[in-house]
C-alpha cells in the first residue's frame, strides 16, 4: 500500500512538480520515438523523394532534349526553374499526408490514450509533435528540393539548354520558399489530423483542400465571396508565393500560409484539450 | 454433439439462400459504417450545390465569351464538374468499406461465417455498387437539371439532346467505378492510408504527371489514365484519340477489372 502511494505522493506533495523544461524534454523524447518508429515515416518521404526528384528530372530531360527545336517565342518563354519544379504539388500532397499520418496512426492504434495518460498536458503533447514533425519535414524538404534543383539544372547545362544557378536572381528564394511551403503542408496535415482523427478523413481532406478545391474554385466566376477566399486556399498561396502572378505579394502569401498553420494549430489545440481520446 | 448435428445440413444449403445471407450481412455492414451516409450526403451536396455555383458562374462568362469559346462550351460538363471533388469522397468510401473491416478485425468474423471468400468479395462489391450507383445517378440528374436551369439563358442542354442522357448517366457510373476501384485497392493493401494514397495517386496525381512531362509517350498514354472515365460526363471530347463517353468509361473499367482480378486472387490466398 505504502509502496503504491509513495510515487504519487512524492510527485504531488513531497516535491515540487518537475520543471517545465524537463517535462518538455520528456514529451519531445516520447514523440521522437513514436515519430521515428512510424512506418510511413520511411515510406512516404521515400515516395516523395522519388516522385519529386524523379519526375522533375524526367521533365527536365524531355525539355532539354526539345530545346534545340523550339522557335524564338518558345525560347523566350523557356523557364528552367519552373520546369524543374513543376511537381511541387506532389511533394505538398505527400508532406500533407505524412503530417496527418503522424497523428491519425496514433488514434488508429489507440496509443493516443497512453500518450495522454502519461502526459496529461495535452497542449504540450501537441507542441512536441508539431515541433518534431516540422523539423523532420523541413530537413526532408531541404534534401529533396536541393537534390531536385542540382540534378535538374545539371541536366539542362549538360544539354546546353538555359539553366540557372543558386546565385541568380530569385533562385535561392524560390528554393527556400518551396521548402517553407512543404513544411507548412506537413504542419497543416498534422493539425488537420488532430481535428478529424481518422486517417481516411484526414487524407481525403488533404487531397481535397490542396489539390481539387483550387482547381474547381478556379472555374467559378470571381464574385465578392470567391475573390476574397479562393486566393487564400493553401495551395493558391503557395503558388502565388513561388510564381508571383497578380494580386497578393509573395510576402503576403508567406504570411497567409503561416496563418493557416497557426490558426489550425490553435483550433487543433482547443479540440485536443476538450475532447476525449 | 447437437451442435455438430446442426452444422451438417448446412452443407446442403442452396447457393441462392447462401448468397442472400451474404448480401444481407454485407448490407448491414455497409449501412452501419458511420462514415457511409455522411459520405453520400457530402457527395450529394458537393455535386448539386457545385452544379448551382458552376452554372451561375458560367452563365455570365458564356454571354461574354468569344464565338469560338461559345462553340466549345459544354453545358453538361460545366455543371457536373463537382464530380471531380466528389470522386475523392466516393473513392474513400470504397476504400474504407474494406480497410475498415480489416482495421476492426471484423473481416475474420466475416470469413469464419462465410469461408467462400470470393463470394464475400463479389457480394460486397455488388451491394456497394448498387447503393452508390443509385445515389450518384440520382445526384447526377439533380445536378444536371438544377445546373441547366441556372445556366439559361446561356447555352444549356435538354435531357433529350444528343449525348446528354448518356453524359448524365455517365456521371453516376463514373463515381461508381471510382468507388469500386477504391474497394479493390483496399483489398490489395488492406491499410486505409496506403489504399487512399494509391487511389488518389491514380486518380488525381497520375494525370498531372502525364500533362507536365512533354514527350511522345506521355502524350499517347496520357488519355488512358483512370481519369479517362471523366469523358463519360462530357459532350465535347478533345485530345489526340478523343475518347468518347463509353470508351472513357471502358478505360476506367479496365483499371477496375485489373484491380478486381488481383483482389480476388489475393483474398483467396492471404490470411485475414
Amino acid at each position: 500500500m505504502s509502496c503504491t502511494m509513495a510515487a504519487p505522493d512524492a510527485g504531488s506533495a513531497g516535491h515540487a512538480p518537475p520543471p517545465a523544461y524537463r517535462r518538455a524534454g520528456a514529451a519531445l523524447a516520447a514523440e521522437w520515438i513514436k515519430l521515428r518508429s512510424l512506418r510511413s515515416m520511411l515510406l512516404t518521404p521515400l515516395l516523395g523523394a522519388v516522385a519529386f526528384i524523379g519526375l522533375a528530372d524526367l521533365a527536365v530531360k524531355n525539355n532539354a532534349a526539345g530545346w534545340a527545336h523550339l522557335d524564338v517565342v518558345q525560347r523566350a518563354r523557356f523557364d528552367p526553374l519552373g520546369i524543374n519544379f513543376n511537381f511541387v504539388i506532389i511533394g505538398i500532397l505527400l508532406f500533407g499526408v505524412l503530417g496527418a499520418l503522424v497523428v491519425t496512426n496514433e488514434y488508429g492504434s489507440g496509443l493516443i490514450r497512453t500518450t495522454l495518460a502519461a502526459t496529461p498536458q495535452r497542449g504540450l503533447v501537441l507542441a512536441a509533435k508539431a515541433v518534431l514533425a516540422g523539423l523532420v519535414a523541413f530537413a526532408l524538404a531541404v534534401v529533396i528540393v536541393f537534390t531536385a534543383f542540382f540534378t535538374g539544372q545539371g541536366i539542362f547545362s549538360g544539354a546546353h539548354a538555359p539553366h540557372v544557378s543558386l546565385g541568380d536572381h530569385n533562385v535561392l528564394g524560390h528554393l527556400v520558399g518551396t521548402v517553407y511551403y512543404m513544411t507548412a503542408a506537413a504542419l497543416i496535415g498534422l493539425f488537420a489530423g488532430v481535428l478529424v482523427r481518422s486517417a481516411a478523413a484526414a487524407i481525403t481532406s488533404m487531397f481535397g483542400l490542396l489539390l481539387v478545391l483550387p482547381v474547381l474554385a478556379d472555374k467559378i466566376t470571381p464574385d465578392a465571396v470567391t475573390r476574397h477566399t479562393v486566393p487564400y486556399l493553401p495551395s493558391n498561396l503557395g503558388d502565388e508565393m513561388l510564381h508571383h502572378h497578380q494580386g497578393l505579394s509573395p510576402g503576403a502569401a508567406v504570411a497567409g500560409l503561416a496563418a493557416w498553420v497557426l490558426v489550425l494549430a490553435g483550433v487543433a489545440a482547443f479540440s485536443l484539450r476538450g475532447r476525449d481520446a | 454433439m447437437s451442435a455438430q448435428a446442426a452444422t451438417v445440413p448446412s452443407r446442403g444449403i442452396r447457393l441462392d439462400s447462401r448468397l442472400r445471407a451474404t448480401a444481407r450481412s454485407e448490407w448491414i455492414k455497409f449501412r452501419s459504417v458511420r462514415s457511409g451516409p455522411f459520405v453520400l450526403v457530402a457527395t450529394a451536396l458537393i455535386v448539386v450545390v457545385g452544379a448551382w455555383l458552376l452554372g451561375d458562374a458560367n452563365r455570365g462568362s458564356y454571354l461574354a465569351a468569344s464565338p469560338a469559346g461559345k462553340a466549345a462550351f459544354d453545358p453538361v460538363f460545366t455543371v457536373l464538374q463537382g464530380i471531380e471533388l466528389a470522386q475523392l469522397f466516393v473513392g474513400a468510401l470504397g476504400v474504407i468499406t474494406v480497410t475498415g473491416e480489416y482495421a476492426s478485425g471484423l473481416i475474420r468474423g466475416t470469413f469464419v461465417a462465410t469461408p467462400q471468400r470470393a463470394q464475400v468479395l463479389a457480394i460486397k462489391a455488388l451491394v456497394f455498387a448498387v447503393v452508390v450507383w443509385a445515389c450518384c445517378t440520382a445526384m447526377s440528374f439533380a445536378a444536371f437539371f438544377l445546373g441547366q436551369s441556372v445556366l439559361s439563358p446561356a447555352k444549356h442542354a435538354g435531357i433529350g439532346d444528343p449525348g446528354v442522357l448518356t453524359a448524365v448517366f455517365g456521371g453516376g457510373l463514373y463515381l461508381t467505378l471510382v468507388g469500386l476501384l477504391g474497394m479493390f485497392i483496399g483489398v490489395l493493401v488492406r491499410r486505409t492510408p496506403a489504399a487512399l494514397a494509391a487511389l488518389f495517386g491514380l486518380l488525381a496525381v497520375l494525370p498531372i504527371v502525364f500533362i507536365e512531362i512533354p514527350g511522345k509517350i506521355t502524350k499517347n498514354l496520357g488519355e488512358y489514365t483512370p481519369d479517362a472515365g471523366e469523358q463519360a460526363y462530357q459532350l465535347v471530347h478533345s485530345g489526340a484519340y478523343a475518347l468518347g463517353p463509353w470508351q472513357g468509361l471502358g478505360v476506367l473499367a479496365a483499371y477496375v477489372a485489373v484491380a478486381a482480378v488481383a483482389a480476388f486472387a489475393i483474398i483467396l490466398r492471404r490470411d485475414a
